[in-house]
């Protein structure tokens, strides 16, 4: 408020009462323009007529002159006087003495012999009673040197005019409602939008994430921000609620190992200070622990980012039977040292647009719990290859126990690990991650029975890996 | 062997100084990215570990510069940025390799090894020999006491890696990325078992083994 500042009440600040301004201001200007035409082409137009009236009385009269000279003027100053047309006369002699004339005296003063206009008052009696009229007259001196005025009454044309102008004020009085109320319509409109979407930026700063701006269905420009937005919006929410599930998955992950960790070097340290234990078997058993709970929080946090990402980064397109081959000679070793046949079916070409690491990753893991719960004896298949609905698999199929059907769903989840399978080695986060990244790259994760019951063996499990194929 | 060590975490560079010099190496610690070029440009090393996140200048920046230069020490880049995408930027800013915190000394040991040998051997070798063990990387043949031994073509790249570093150790997690190529960690031991298919083939019916496993670390071909 110092400094000479005022500072405008918020509504003049606002963009609709501008928007109104604005408009107003347009819509005055061109009524101006508009009136001030009418006014030329009619009152202006009135004038004119009379000022040519005159004139060509006195041209007529002053032909009349030279033809004949004075008294010929003066005959027709009588006759004329009782014509249509009402025309003031008066003729003077040389110098200013009235000779004849329908009026007593010339309303122009000091008459320099030129030719003169002037707009003057006649008095005249209506119903008895004196009014003044308006009126505007032509002095000139005839060639003789006798002094002839043209005068005539303009009541009837100010008359009009003062109609017009009134007319004109109306028309204008008329053109700024409708202006205003044109301008407040528009900036309403535009408020209400404009309003809509403030509402929504403001909520979702103070915290909603799931405010969204309705979308009238009209088409226009709002109509687009407002999707726009709640696009926006709707991306912001999925990737906070990524990151969020991401953190507390982290939390809640890394907690239970890190506890087992802390008990493990608690005892340990009991028992080397009651001289029970070896110093040295204590810190290599906690490094060997430290290394599990990394190994853990590292697959926790692959997982997490894929969630959180929605996405796969660094994609490209490659052969998946190719990587499954890969992959495939990286197990074979382990398969036969555990007595276990393992085969593979590929079909070449299957291409994916995929990360290649963390399809690698995914397929590493699977073979790795067909390998992990299938008995000696058993077999591990591994397929790659297209099916009818042009998607591509990669399946790994064991003759281990299999999951049953109630638990299939579950062990995906993070951490579970079904109740005999609780010796194997493990954290219990392989199928979570494979289900990650089937995810994070529009495809899913497929589990079945495997071939069935063969003596001892079965029913088995049939994990695939279903991505869209690139083309 | 000197090794530079770029490391703003004092903690962790004073941890990486005792365990390098313990395996013989010679160290010098710089606090960030332009006190490391300055002691990279002041002197010579044989390997520099650089850390990427460092005040003042990047380690990316760091060994951009220096490459810019004309420095091709081997650089070893420590990141606690793990991401497959991390690791290029490393490796395409002239980074030799990359190694994701938190790490094992027995790891970082033996990367630095590798990285401090691999300038020794500059030239291009077509035959390789460690002790009485050769292989002939042209007719792709491996020989002992002149004896031929046959291996698939994942053993052949498997013992040219080894026989490369002999009397270096490498770890599991070097065997998988640099000879298979996948940078992530198979819960099951598959790697142990790739190599000790190999020794059997290379070390059966000899009166003195080879390759040795090291305790905590990994492999070692010995002569």
């Amino acid at each position: 408020m110092r400094d000479g500042q005022v500072r405008l009440p918020r509504i003049f600040r606002t963009t609709p009462f501008r928007l109104t301004l604005l408009f107003l201001a347009l819509f005055a200007a061109a009524a101006s323009a508009f009136l001030a035409y009418i006014y030329v082409a009619t009152a202006g137009e009135a004038a004119r007529r009379t000022d040519q009236d005159i004139l060509r009385e006195m041209r007529s009269l002053a032909a009349a002159y030279e033809r004949a000279g004075v008294d010929a003027v003066n005959q027709s100053l009588i006759e004329r006087a009782a014509s249509e047309r009402p025309f003031l006369y008066l003729l003077m002699s040389r110098d200013g003495r009235r000779i004849s004339g329908s009026i007593e005296q010339s309303p122009v003063e000091h008459f320099t012999g030129r030719p003169a206009w002037t707009t003057f008052q006649v008095s005249d009696t209506v119903e008895g009673r004196a009014v003044q009229r308006p009126a505007r007259g032509l002095q000139e001196r005839l060639s003789g040197g006798e002094i002839l005025f043209v005068g005539a009454d303009v009541a009837e044309d100010e008359a009009y005019v003062v109609k017009v102008v009134r007319a004109l004020w109306g028309a204008g009085a008329l053109v700024i409602l409708l202006g205003l109320a044109g301008g407040v319509l528009v900036s309403r409109n535009v408020s209400r939008s404009v309003g809509a979407l403030t509402g929504v930026v403001g909520a979702v700063r103070g915290g909603d994430l799931g405010a969204r701006a309705p979308v009238r269905g009209s088409r226009d420009e709002f109509d687009e921000l407002a999707a726009g937005l709640n696009e926006m919006l709707d991306r912001l929410e999925r990737s906070m609620a990524g990151h969020r599930h991401a953190g507390d998955a982290i939390a809640h992950d890394l907690r239970s190992p890190l506890t087992r960790l802390r008990a493990r070097l608690e005892t340990a340290y009991m028992d080397v200070e009651a001289g029970r234990g070896n110093p040295t078997e204590a810190l290599s058993q906690a490094l060997e622990d430290t290394d599990g709970v990394l190994k853990t929080f590292q697959a926790v946090l692959a997982i997490a980012r894929l969630q959180a990402a929605g996405a796969a980064p660094d994609a490209t397109i490659f052969d998946l039977a190719e990587l499954a081959a890969d992959v495939a000679e990286l197990y074979e070793p382990t398969c036969e040292e555990k007595g276990l046949e393992f085969g593979s079916e590929l079909t070449r070409g299957m291409l994916v647009r995929a990360n290649r690491d963390f399809v690698a990753q995914a397929l590493a893991n699977i073979l790795d719990n067909a390998v992990k719960y299938t008995p000696p004896g058993g077999a591990v298949m591994l397929r790659v290859r297209r099916r009818a609905s042009g998607e591509v698999e990669a399946s790994v199929t064991d003759t281990g126990p299999g999951v049953p059907d109630g638990d299939r769903a579950r062990v995906v989840e993070r951490f579970v690990r079904l109740e005999n399978s609780r010796n194997a080695p493990g954290a219990g986060l392989g199928l979570s991650l494979v289900a990650a990244v089937a995810e994070a790259h529009s495809g899913r994760l497929e589990l079945d029975e495997g071939p069935g019951k063969v003596g001892e063996m079965g029913p088995g499990l049939r994990v695939a890996l279903v991505l869209p194929g690139a083309t | 062997m000197r090794i530079l060590i770029v490391e703003d975490d004092r903690e962790a560079a004073e941890a990486m100084e005792r365990g390098l010099a313990e395996a013989g190496f010679a160290c010098v610690r710089a606090a960030d990215g332009v006190e490391g070029l300055d002691a990279a440009r002041a002197d010579a090393f044989d390997v520099m570990i650089v850390d990427r996140m460092m005040p003042r200048m990047d380690g990316v920046a760091l060994v951009e510069t220096l490459r810019r230069e004309g420095n091709a020490t081997p650089v070893l880049f420590l990141s606690a940025l793990g991401e497959v995408g991390d690791r290029v930027t490393g490796l395409q800013a002239g980074g030799d390799d990359y190694l994701v915190k938190p790490y094992a000394f027995a790891e970082l040991i033996a990367r630095v090894e590798a990285l401090a040998r691999r300038r020794e051997t500059g030239s291009v070798q077509t035959l390789l020999r460690v002790g009485d063990l050769e292989m002939d990387l042209i007719a792709r043949a491996v020989r002992r006491q002149g004896k031929d031994i046959d291996l698939q073509p994942r053993e052949f790249q498997l013992l040219e890696f080894l026989m490369r570093h002999a009397g270096q150790s490498v770890t599991r997690t070097m065997l998988l990325e640099k000879v298979w190529e996948y940078h992530f960690d198979p819960q099951t031991n598959v790697i142990d078992v790739h190599v000790s298919r190999l020794r059997s083939k290379i070390d059966k019916g000899f009166d003195r083994p080879m390759l040795q496993t090291v305790r905590g670390a990994g492999y070692r071909l010995d002569a």
